[in-house]
Order: C-alpha cells, then structure tokens, then sequence
C-alpha cells in the first residue's frame, strides 16, 4: 500500500467553552508517517485537541493546517474525504449493524456513485461495490476479523468492538489517522493485540497516527514522539525517552513533591 | 454449496493404473485428466471462496518442489510442517515428495522444545511454518537446529522484522524460486516425478503416544493410494464431491483424506478462512462426508442440548418432542427392524418442522454420512444424532494402517460396534483377543525404531494392540486398548474407558479418568466443565472465583455425585465407581497429562496424582494437595489448595 501523504499543522490553537479555557495557544505538527503520541492528566485537553482537528469543535483561534491546506472549521464529512480518520473514547458504533455493515458505511465518503444508479445495480456500481468490499476484507483479514464479519456489534465484547471502530476508520482509506484512547478499558491480552496491529499498521503500511493514551509503557514503548499537555497547554514534546524524564512531566503527573511536609502545619 | 458438476466416479480401470504411481504421480494423471473442468481445492480468503483447478495444484505443488529444490533439497530428504489446515500444506507436501523427499506434520499447538526434539529426531532439512508464532518457537530453538536449511512460512503478517534472517523464506518466494529453477532446468520436475516408487515412504506420523514417548509411522505412497480405493469402492466418493478440511494435518483423518481418497478419487478439499470460523465455513460447503473424532460430536451434542436448555418455551418443548419421538423410532428400529408407520409418520414430521432446521444450524444437514472415530464415543451421543435423523456410524482405524479401515454399513448401526471391514482389508483376533490387520494399507514400520516395529507385526498382520471380538452379525465390537483392559482386587476385568465416556456424557463432567487396577473398588479423578457448570453455578446464585474455587464448592460436589450415580446405575456392581475427587486443575496437554489428540496419558496422570489416589482407597475425607501448572508461555505455576474425597452410596 502506498504511503499516503499526511502533514499536520496546529498553530496558536485555542478552544473556550465559556470560561474555562481548554485549549490555550497550542501548536504541533504531524508528519507523514509519524506515530505521535498525546498524553497528559485527566483534563488537560488531549480529547478537545483532537476534537479540534477532525472537526468536532471549532477553535476559538488559532489555525489547523493539513497538507497545506487549512481545514479549521471544516465540517467532519469533508475532513473524512480530505484524508482523516478517528476512533473514538467511548465507542460510536451502530450496535444494530453487522461488522461489515459499519465498516460498509465508512466507505460511503469513498463511493461516487448516487442513489439512481445504486437502485439501478449498473455495471459501474457494481464494479465499485466488489472494490470497495476488497478493501473492507483485506482490513478484516489484517484485524483478523473473519470469524465476527456477520456478527452484529451490539453482541461483541468491549474489546473486540474497539477493534472494529479500529476497522472503520481504516476503511476511509486515511491518511491520518487519529484514534482517541485506542486502549482504555481493554484487557492486558486486548492491549497486546491492537498494540500488534498499530505497530504493524505503522511499519508496514506507512501510516501515519496520532493517539491520545493513558497507558503510560504503551505509549513509551510505540510512539515515535511524545506530546505533553496540561491544563490546555503543550508541557513538553520530546521522544519517550526524554518525556520519562522530563520534570515538567513527573510533576505534572505525580503533583509537585518538592513543597512536601514543609508547610504543614505542626501536629501536637 | 450446491454441486456445480456432474457427479460421477473416477474409473476402476484408472484405480488399478494409480495402484502403481507416486501420489505425486496421481497428481500429475489428475490434472492432466480433471485439468481445469473440476475444482481440487477450496479455501476460503477476503471472505470468499476461491478454487483452484486440478492443473493449478499440480502447478503451485510443482513450483513449491522445485523451489525447495533449487534450496538444496535432496531425495529421501525429510520435510517438517507446522501448519493449520490451508492449501500451502497440500502444495508442499506433494512438492517436497515429487522430489522423494518424506514429509511430517506438527501439531501448531505444540511448544517449542516439542518441535525442535521432534524435527532434530527426524533431521529435518526444511520446515515449513503458519506463521510468525511458529517461527519464533523455531528461533528460539534454532541452536538445537543445525540441520534446518530454510524455515519458509505461510503467512507474512509481523514477519517484516525478521528481514536479513536468511534461515527465513515466505512462501510466495519459494514458489517465485521454484519458477525460476524452473525456466533454467525445464525437464527436471518430470525427472525427478518419475524416479519415485511406490514402496517408498512418503509422510511420516507421530502417533499419539498414550503410552510412553511417540513414535514415528512410516506411510508409503502404496498405502495411501490403498487406502483411497477403499473408501472410493464402498462409500459415495464422487469427482467433484466436498470435503472440509478441519482435523489437524498432523492427524491421520486429513492425511488420508487429502492425499488418498481426495486425490484419487478426485474430491475436492475445502479449507476454512481461520480455524474460528470452521463453523460458519461448515455451513456454507455442506460436505458430504465428515470424519470427526468423538470428542467433537459429543461436544456437539453437549452444545445442542446447552442451547436448547436456554431456549424458550416453545422451541424446548418441540425440540423434546421430536427427540423422543426420533429415539423410538431408532430404538424400535433397531430392536425389531421395523417402525410402525404412525411413528414413521411423526418422524418424518419432527425431521420436517425441527430436526431438520436444527442440524442446518450446526451445518450437518447436507450429510450423506457422518463417521465418528479415534475414542469410543458414549452410546447415548450416536442415539442423539441418530435421533435427530443424521447418519451418523462408528467407524475405527489406526495411524499404523494409514486411517480409518471399519465402518458400520448403513443399516446396522449397533452402538457397541465399529461395523464391517472395508473392501481389500482383513480382519482377525489373535489368541488373546487382540485385533488384527492384513491390508496394503497396513504402514511400513517405525523410523528408526525397528524393535517396535517388529514387534507390531505377526507374519505379515498388523497387531493393533486393541483387544476386541467379532459379534453375531460379524460387527467388531472394541473393548479397548489391550494393555488398559484391567482387573481389579477380586480379579474383575474392567475397561476404565467405558466407565469414563458415560462419565463424559455429562454436561458437567469434562474429563475423568478412573482408577481400580488390584485394588477393591474403583476410584476416579474428575474434571469438571468449568463453561457448563459455572453457568449452572451462576444460575443458582453460587459464587466462585477460579476453577479451582469452582471444582470444591459444595453445591458442584453434589451436582457431580448425582451424575457419578446415574452413570453407576448402568454399570455391573464391580464397575460402579466409590470415592472420587473434583480435581483442582483441567488436565492439560502442556502438563503432559493429554496427548496433543486429547486422550489421557493414564499411567502419567496415575503416577502425578498418586496420593490423591492413595488418600480415597485410604478413606481419608480430604487431602492437601500442591500441583504444578504449566502455562502456554512455558512458565510454571504452583496451585496449593485442599481436595475433597468424595464417596458415593
């Protein structure tokens, strides 16, 4: 599969919901073929962040910039066919569909035709139809999916659909990819699995990813980049190893140790 | 899938000719002759079934040989294979024996010392692998290994991080080499094709090794294709006819099948997309035949009855209906001969508006027969199946007579017998009622193993080691392993299988194994299903934690004791089990406690448990126990809990 072009801008991004300030002059970039990862303490913006770049809210200031082009407003349709792809927190899956009939809607962005010529079955879309369920399948094969193909999503395992969101938003073909707490809730043998997919989504077919994870020692051990924020704003940015050390961060995380016991008052 | 051919057999004259050809050579006169109007094999990929033609499997097997060749294989070379049921296992295996190499197949299941002490044993100079779990197993033993040349796998999923290994080649590389070699050497397949004789090996087989380390069984290229003509003269083994691949290749069920009665008498073989989706693939191909072991029809049946249990009302009661009316049926059947035609009638309606569907649901419906084989299987699984309208026969056969050699014909289904011998296969029982053989199909001898061997043979016959009797009718009826049939303290003989599938029977019950050689009564140790029994358990509000936790509650003790005293109610007096104890782990075959087939290694579970076996002929009430666990990652666990000795009145 070719390497899809996929750079990613954030300048001066900030997002206001009244007065709390969620986001504060944030900037960062993606580039192709990058896994980046976002960490940071409950709050401190990683979802909004996200949000922000495949449309879900819109800025308050500030620029969002893909392959070039600025894309800071754009309704979340049109970013899908510009080339990004998400998963979601809490998963956002028809329960009452199959897997492939979710995985079937997310190619909708990729089909051309239209409704009288679907009705009519013509040559055209049927020639369409069998390229778009090739790709579904060979992502079905990837995930190893096969046996769940004909299950409908509200009888699968936590685990399992998380996969299949995984499924959909590959099957819009992205460019970027960005997967919101692609690991929470999930089982150890879970974590490995879908850890085993995104390393191999990354090294062998070149796609380009940002994450945002609580699990610390996956997004050490996978992330080629790590992105700090807190309290809305970028910490830090460094690789895993520079982050794992980086004071700015412990303090973040684990609160400020250096006033301990200092200023408590004395006990008697 | 509906049959796309017209259906006919491959000719006896043709039969005759393949009696003294290479099954590679079988393969050449198939395509030459099936060429591109009939489908060899089926395999399921991307969600859809794609055949390729006779011509195509001579050509994918013709390139794999030539690949490993052109790798430096060498005749009478030996070929190791870890692989799952895909048609890359066909390829290689007639590949690698086109240039008189003998192959052998490998559990998946197995740990890696397994494998490196088995392929070390067999100095194998080629393995070829699924994936990258059997590479890694392979790697980590690759010290043991010298011999190995290339490990070639199938599936190049996570294998990019092993590039510049150069012990490692895909599959789609091989076969691009074997087309080079091709283009340089032209006239060398044909060559090297005609050089093969029938006498000589072909694939070699672990036996299970129940008893003690396995051996090796040598099958040559004349048993298969004996073994092929017999079911192709007595069964419907027709051109074009399906077959779903789903035994292990490392089992005999598959070899024989794959490479005798499929290759000569030209059926095809379909394989499922992943071994999780059998079920659905099953369904979606209605085979006409299906040889399976025991184990899986009385899972089946366990299934069926677990699902028609959490069925509602309606669907409960027709469903007991029609299983009632389809075992009087049966049972007259067999008792008398004849069904009176009211009965007849309501079967045929039962069969109609339930039974039916529900074989179409487990995809048996499109049967024309069903074997079941390898461990005696409980009497009341057959009268389910039979019940339910499948045709559904015992059938018996050994590794060492390349695969299955006695089937029940299909109006004498008797649940104590295996049936009738094949055609070309004799049958006889020695002076100490052992079974014995005389076919071509009977194997060649052990590798390197000639003190077995001999003592295997009796002038020519095969000794089965199986001790058993012909009945009235002429049906062999099978007592058990002549070494297990035991006596105990008064000089009962006993046969501990028999007592254990009726324990099996039980939905409760997974595995038991039972006790009583010269001692006064019989004891067993039992396992209970941790799927059924903790349902049964969470239904009654009884809480547990681990299997462990599950196997010594109370509640379960006396579930199992209920099911221990409905099975005695079958037994004669010195048969009925006294004490037994709910064992505290399932027995495993990474524990050695199972063979890779699933039987149990009953002098080694004896010998392991020995003081919990002491402790129930002692009448002790409970014993403290501390056993070892083995997980799959070779790691080792300690359990130190404390079993109840349960007694039975």
């Amino acid at each position: 599969m070719a390497i899809r072009q996929a750079e990613l801008e954030v300048k001066g991004l900030s997002l206001a919901f009244g007065g709390i300030q969620a986001i504060k002059d944030v900037s960062l970039s993606v580039h192709t073929g990058e896994l980046v990862a976002v960490i940071g303490p409950n709050g401190a913006g990683k979802t909004s962040l996200l949000n922000c770049i495949t449309g879900f809210y819109k800025a308050t200031s500030g620029d969002i910039l893909f392959n070039g082009r600025s894309i800071t407003g754009l309704h979340t349709h049109k970013l899908t066919s510009l080339g990004i792809g998400r998963t979601f927190q809490n998963i956002e899956l028809f329960p009452g569909m199959t897997v492939l009939q979710n995985m079937l809607l997310a190619r909708h962005t990729r089909s051309s035709y239209n409704l009288a010529l679907a009705c009519l079955y013509s040559p055209s879309v049927k020639r369409e139809e069998v390229r778009h369920h090739e790709i579904l399948e060979e992502i079905i094969d990837f995930l190893e999916m096969q046996p769940i193909r004909k299950e409908l999503v509200g009888s699968l395992p936590y685990g399992m659909r998380k996969r299949v969101e995984l499924g959909r938003a590959l099957a819009c073909e992205p460019s970027l990819l960005v997967l919101d707490e692609p690991f929470a809730g999930m089982t150890l043998e879970e974590k490995e699995d879908m850890v085993r997919f995104l390393l191999e989504l990354h090294d062998g077919w070149g796609q380009t990813m940002i994450l945002v994870e609580h699990d610390m020692s996956i997004v050490m051990s996978i992330s080629q980049r790590v992105i700090v924020l807190n309290f809305g704003e970028k910490l830090a940015e460094g690789l895993p190893e520079e982050i794992q050390d980086h004071p700015e961060v412990i303090k973040a995380y684990l609160g400020d140790t250096s006033d301990l016991g200092l200023d408590r008052p004395e006990e008697g | 899938m509906d049959r796309e051919f017209s259906v006919k057999k491959v000719s006896p004259e043709h039969l005759d000719r393949f009696e003294g050809w290479t099954l590679p050579q079988i393969l050449a006169y198939q395509a030459a002759h099936l060429g591109k109007d009939y489908p060899a094999i089926r395999e399921k990929a991307y969600g859809v079934w794609k055949a390729y033609t006779w011509e195509d499997y001579l050509s994918f097997a013709k390139h794999t040989g030539l690949g490993l060749k052109a790798l430096g294989l060498e005749r009478h070379d030996h070929v190791g294979m870890i692989v799952n049921n895909h048609p890359e296992w066909l390829f290689t295996q007639l590949g690698a024996q086109a240039f008189g190499a003998v192959t052998l197949n490998l559990f998946t299941s197995a740990i890696s010392s397994e494998l490196a002490s088995t392929l070390s044993r067999i100095q194998a100079s080629f393995v070829l692998v699924q994936d990258q779990e059997q590479v890694d197993k392979l790697l980590e033993q690759s010290g043991n290994l010298p011999h190995v040349k290339a490990i070639i796998y199938v599936d190049p999923t996570g294998m990019r991080s092993y590039a510049g290994n150069r012990l490692l080649v895909s599959f789609r590389d091989l076969l691009d080499l074997g087309i080079k070699h091709e283009s340089r050497h032209p006239g060398l397949f044909a060559e090297e094709l005609s050089k093969g004789k029938v006498a000589e090996t072909a694939h070699m087989i672990l036996t299970s090794g129940t008893t003690g380390i396995s051996k090796l069984a040598m099958l040559s290229h004349r048993n298969y294709s004996a073994m092929g003509r017999k079911w192709i003269d007595s069964t419907p083994v027709d051109i074009g006819g399906n077959w779903l691949s789903m035994t292990p290749p490392a089992w005999i069920v598959d070899q024989m099948w794959g490479f005798g009665v499929a290759l000569l008498g030209g059926m095809t073989m379909n394989f499922p997309e992943t071994p999780e989706t059998v079920e659905a693939d099953f369904r979606e191909i209605g085979p006409d035949l299906l040889i399976s072991s025991s184990r899986f029809w009385e899972d089946l049946a366990s299934r069926i009855r677990v699902k028609i249990d959490d069925a509602g009302f309606i669907n409960r009661t027709a469903f007991t209906l029609a299983e009632r009316i389809g075992t009087a049926c049966v049972d007259l059947k067999a008792r008398q001969g004849v069904v009176p035609l009211t009965l007849r009638v309501l079967h045929a309606l039962a069969k109609l508006l339930v039974l039916n569907p529900l074989l179409d649901r487990v995809g048996c419906s499109g049967f024309l027969s069903a074997y079941t084989g390898g461990h005696p299987i409980s009497p009341d699984v057959i009268r389910f199946f039979r019940a339910c309208g499948l045709n559904l026969k015992q059938c018996y056969g050994l590794t060492e007579t390349c695969g299955i050699f006695q089937v029940q014909p299909d109006d004498e289904v008797k649940p104590e017998t295996v049936g009738k011998a094949l055609p070309h296969t004799e049958v006889k029982i020695s002076q100490d009622q052992e079974v014995m053989v005389l076919s071509p199909s009977v194997f060649t001898g052990y590798y390197n193993d000639y003190e077995a061997t001999e003592k295997t043979f009796e002038n020519g016959w095969l000794l089965t080691g199986d001790a058993g009797y012909f009945d009235d009718d002429g049906h062999l009826v099978i007592i058990g392993r002549k070494q297990d049939i035991i006596r105990d303290k008064e000089g009962n003989a006993f046969s501990p299988d028999f007592i254990e599938t009726r324990l099996k029977f039980s939905l409760y019950i997974k595995e038991a194994v039972t006790f009583g050689e010269g001692r006064p009564f019989i004891t067993a140790l039992i396992n209970i299903d941790q799927g059924n029994a903790g349902n049964w358990a969470e239904d009654r509000m009884i809480p547990y934690t681990t299997y462990t936790d599950l196997s010594q509650r109370p509640e379960v003790e006396q579930l199992i004791v209920e099911e221990v005293n409905r099975v005695n109610a079958q037994l004669p007096q010195p048969m009925k089990i006294k004490r037994f104890i709910l064992l505290y782990k399932l027995l495993d075959a990474d524990d050695e406690e199972l063979t890779r087939t699933g039987k149990v290694r009953r002098r080694f579970v004896y010998g392991l448990y020995l003081p919990m076996i002491e402790a129930m002929y002692q009448g002790l009430d409970d014993i403290r126990v501390k056993g070892k666990v083995r997980y799959r990652d070779g790691q080792v666990g300690m359990i130190e809990t404390t079993a109840r000795i349960i007694t039975v009145f």
